[in-house]
């Protein structure tokens, strides 16, 4: 059955993320002028406006900075998936992140509660960073 | 503009058949970008992100929520033009109705209209000889943190309120205890609660004790949203508050006029909000009895 879900529109800002995605790399920009660590990718720093940029590799941990528990599908390729988690994942590093949590029911999603990147092989070319509560333990610093 | 004499009047208008058409919903669907890759979407998907950061941050919750709903939906009850109007909500209604996003509920959501709302501008010279008594704007303000909602690390305020609730209030020379009425821009009861709080009517989380007992209500300290807001009465976008402000400065709000009709202060200062995005922008604006 095809994917029935949106895809990301890739351009020549956000191509290096996706193909690290693809890769099972979880790749973010740095300033290489103020150090600012930035998700989603951009051309430019928001912080100083430089356009020198450095992409780093993520870990893959971090902890869920919100969420929200969608009940109804604006797009009816979510419809099966009611109700689930949107979230922003404040990645070790830094960047905030716009994602799901998964293999987690709703209800139990915290705010600060440690998760790890799982991927998603969507088709042949795209594959999507979700992310899984981290079991007990191993928790990021 | 005014003051330059570059024009004479400006008309700030707002118009959509909001309610009768996809068009709002394409409209935001199409603000999602790739973060409908994950199915988020829209406003309700933004605000509920930063609703829940502040309950995570500040204790903030539906028990919250609630009162701005019902409270505004009392003032909806006293507009006959209100879309809510004959529709009375109780904390019960309120307590089962069902989530869109959660943690907002159905009733935390502003209305999608049919209609449109528009407010003139003129110099106070120009004003005098109206046939209607003018709305004097005595300070303004904004900030524009300009950050998308999933990058902000500041979701829990302050938002842009502060400094543009402070702005204007210092433009205008009075404090908060000046004012005897708000006009909160309302796309969700959250965006009320965390523009007063960052108004500084109560501390980070005071909302539920300073809410309680129907302060915003008829017959409340501080009456907020008395057309019923865009959650009960319409939604115009910046223009349900503001004009709401100038039509109850100005003594023409029939049952809902503040004053001995409604058992509240009779205006002379109202505090007015705008918002814009995910709380990315923020606009203040104080109106006088002339």
């Amino acid at each position: 059955m095809p994917y029935a879900k949106p895809l990301p529109k890739i351009n020549a800002d956000n191509q290096p993320f996706w193909e690290g995605c693809r890769r099972r790399e979880l790749r973010f920009q740095q300033c290489s002028a103020c150090g600012h660590v930035r998700w989603p990718p951009s051309d430019r720093c928001p912080r100083c406006h430089s356009a020198q940029t450095d992409w780093l590799i993520a870990k893959g941990t971090g902890r869920v900075y919100t969420f929200a528990v969608y009940h109804i599908a604006y797009h009816p390729g979510f419809a099966s998936d009611l109700p689930y988690t949107a979230a922003v994942v404040a990645l070790r590093e830094g960047p905030h992140l716009l994602t799901n949590i998964v293999d987690c029911p709703p209800e139990e999603v915290a705010c600060d509660m440690p998760v790890e990147v799982v991927w998603e092989d969507v088709d042949d070319t795209v594959t999507l960073p979700k992310f899984r509560p981290l079991s007990c333990g191993q928790g990021p610093r | 503009m005014l003051e330059s004499g570059l024009c004479n009047y400006v008309l700030i208008s707002y118009g959509h058949n909001a309610f009768s058409s996809d068009s709002m919903q394409q409209l935001l669907m199409d603000l999602s970008g790739d973060d409908a890759v994950f199915g988020h979407f829209g406003a309700t998907g933004g605000y509920a992100l930063a609703a829940r950061r502040a309950m995570h941050e500040f204790g903030t919750g539906p028990e919250t929520w609630k009162q701005i709903a019902v409270g505004q939906r009392k003032w909806a009850n006293l507009n006959p033009a209100a879309m809510m109007h004959e529709k009375p909500m109780t904390e019960a209604d309120y307590d089962k109705a069902r989530w869109v996003v959660e943690p907002l509920r159905l009733p935390d959501n502003c209305l999608i209209t049919d209609g449109g709302r528009a407010v003139i501008v003129t110099t106070l010279e120009r004003a005098r000889d109206l046939k209607q008594p003018p709305a004097v704007i005595m300070g303004m303000g904004q900030h524009h943190p300009s950050t998308p909602i999933a990058q902000s690390d500041w979701m829990a305020g302050p938002t842009g309120a502060k400094k543009a609730g402070e702005t204007a209030l210092a433009m205008a020379g009075i404090t908060l205890d000046d004012v005897d009425a708000c006009e909160i821009y309302d796309c969700f009861t959250y965006t009320v609660e965390i523009t007063l709080q960052d108004y500084g009517f109560f501390e980070a989380g005071g909302g539920r004790d300073w809410l309680q007992g129907g302060t915003i209500e008829p017959g409340g300290r501080m009456p907020v949203n008395t057309s019923g807001g865009q959650l009960s009465e319409a939604y115009f976008m910046g223009l349900t508050p503001i004009a709401e402000g100038a039509m109850q400065i100005m003594g023409r709000c029939g049952k809902r006029q503040l004053g001995p009709e409604t058992r509240t202060r009779s205006p002379e200062i109202i505090m007015v909000s705008d918002n814009g995005g995910i709380l990315e922008s923020h606009s203040c604006i104080l109106l006088r009895r002339w």
